[in-house]
């Protein structure tokens, strides 16, 4: 493979890699929001970066809010949009709406085993009845903070800058040694 | 547009959304019944799956109890567990509060500092001292004998956080939060009434300031962030020049 097609591709993978860290920074107030890994291959093509969603979460804040909702453990909470979407989230900040639905602050409802999931007045929430896997739990009053650590993606930043820069410097450097030899080749 | 410009740029707009709430709070941490708010974020996410960056998608209020303090004041009233004061202001409108600090007005009202009435109870001009009970009931002392002159009943709602706030400590009803339901105050899992004490805000300065601090962080570290996306932009744009 050509030189400066690796170089250019240390260049777009030190882009990939800001992305990464500067996504991760944008969430670092998330709740529930699980970082992402960027990692490095080698490939015929050059340096590629996959992305991955870590399993880490992050450290529960006490808040004492009845339908601030934590999950001890695997799984997540459900959630529908109003156009029917499925998806699912670890950030448990519900709101208990007048018809005893839990909703989340997109507006999305909370499903159970059997459709939306309902709470009686003064009720709780247990882990069962969401679907969770059984060795999971749900702790009220808590929230999963965000498990992303500024510092450390800070750092990634800054790295991911510089190699951007030795990669810029890598291809201007062939750029320059083959407008030599073709200037030699000129010459004579 | 570039990614990583665009999700350092979303998660500065965060912070500052952040801090307009802590600060909100801050400013009214000295208020009575004051419910400080806190702002929630989710992920912004593209429709292939592709993160974006963040987005704060509002303020949310903190009903959580705020601590009772004795107060020197003629009438003032705390709420010991959930519910409102049901007062009218000078359209007739129904607000709720759970700001207690009221006193004796000259047409025999109750009303607050925003010259807000107490809904459901008079105080004749001749009543010479009135108490309040842990259950709401109001009884004054006359020059002979003593009476009871009502209740006081306090307010509650299906879905409370869909409460409107309104300034200070006071709140409105929606659509979304149902109709206010009276409860009587005294029951033994219900509210209480605490005459002669006063809820102070659930703010306190000490988080809100550690708040402060963390999101101007966190604000920073995101200015970092485009900072560097645009010194790549740079770079990449002087790689002809070499």
């Amino acid at each position: 493979m050509d030189g400066i097609a690796w170089a250019a591709s240390a260049m777009v993978a030190a882009r990939t890699r800001l992305e990464i860290a500067t996504e991760n920074l944008a969430n670092v107030s998330t709740d529930g929001f699980r970082r992402i890994d960027a990692r490095g291959f080698l490939t015929a093509l050059g340096v590629t970066i996959a992305r991955r969603t870590s399993g880490e979460g992050g450290a529960l804040r006490h808040t004492g809010r009845d339908f601030d909702l934590a999950i001890l453990g695997r799984g997540a909470f459900r959630v529908r949009d109003s156009a029917g979407r499925v998806s699912e989230t670890r950030a448990g900040g519900f709101i208990r709406e007048a018809d005893g639905t839990l909703h989340d602050c997109r507006g999305r409802v909370v499903l159970g085993l059997h459709g939306a999931l309902r709470v009686p007045s003064g009720g709780i929430v247990d882990a069962r009845a969401l679907g969770l896997p059984p060795a999971s739990r749900v702790r009220s009053g808590f929230l999963e903070g965000p498990a992303v650590d500024a510092i450390a993606e800070m750092i990634d930043v800054l790295s991911a800058e510089r190699s951007f820069e030795s990669a810029e410097k890598a291809v201007a450097a062939i750029d320059a040694t083959r407008q030599k030899s073709a200037d030699t080749a000129r010459v004579k | 547009m570039d990614r990583a410009l665009f999700a350092a740029a979303s998660g500065m707009a965060a912070q500052q959304r952040n801090l307009d709430t802590i600060a909100d709070n801050l400013a009214n941490a000295g208020v009575v019944g004051f419910k400080g708010s806190a702002q929630s974020f989710a992920e912004l996410i593209a429709p292939g799956g592709q993160g974006l960056g963040t987005v704060a998608l509002g303020s949310r209020v903190l009903f959580a109890q705020g601590k009772l303090a004795r107060s020197g004041g003629p009438f003032d009233l705390a709420i010991d567990g959930p519910g409102f004061f049901t007062v009218v202001d000078g359209r007739g409108r129904r607000l709720y509060t759970r700001d207690g600090a009221f006193s004796r007005s000259a047409d025999g009202t109750l009303r607050n500092a925003a010259d807000y009435r107490l809904a459901g109870i008079t105080i004749p001009r001749d009543a010479l001292t009135v108490t309040v009970g842990g259950d709401g009931s109001v009884r004054a002392t006359f020059a002979v004998g003593a009476r009871m002159l009502g209740r006081i009943r306090l307010a509650e709602f299906a879905a409370p956080e869909h409460l409107r706030p309104l300034d200070g400590a006071v709140f409105a009803a929606t659509p979304e939060s149902g109709g206010a339901r009276d409860v009587t105050a005294g029951s033994p899992d219900g509210p209480k009434l605490d005459f002669g004490m006063l809820e102070e805000s659930n703010v306190t300065i000490i988080d809100a300031m550690m708040q402060i601090l963390t999101a101007q962080r966190a604000y920073e570290a995101n200015a970092k962030g485009v900072q560097a996306a645009d010194e790549m932009l740079r770079i990449a744009n002087n790689l002809q020049r070499g």
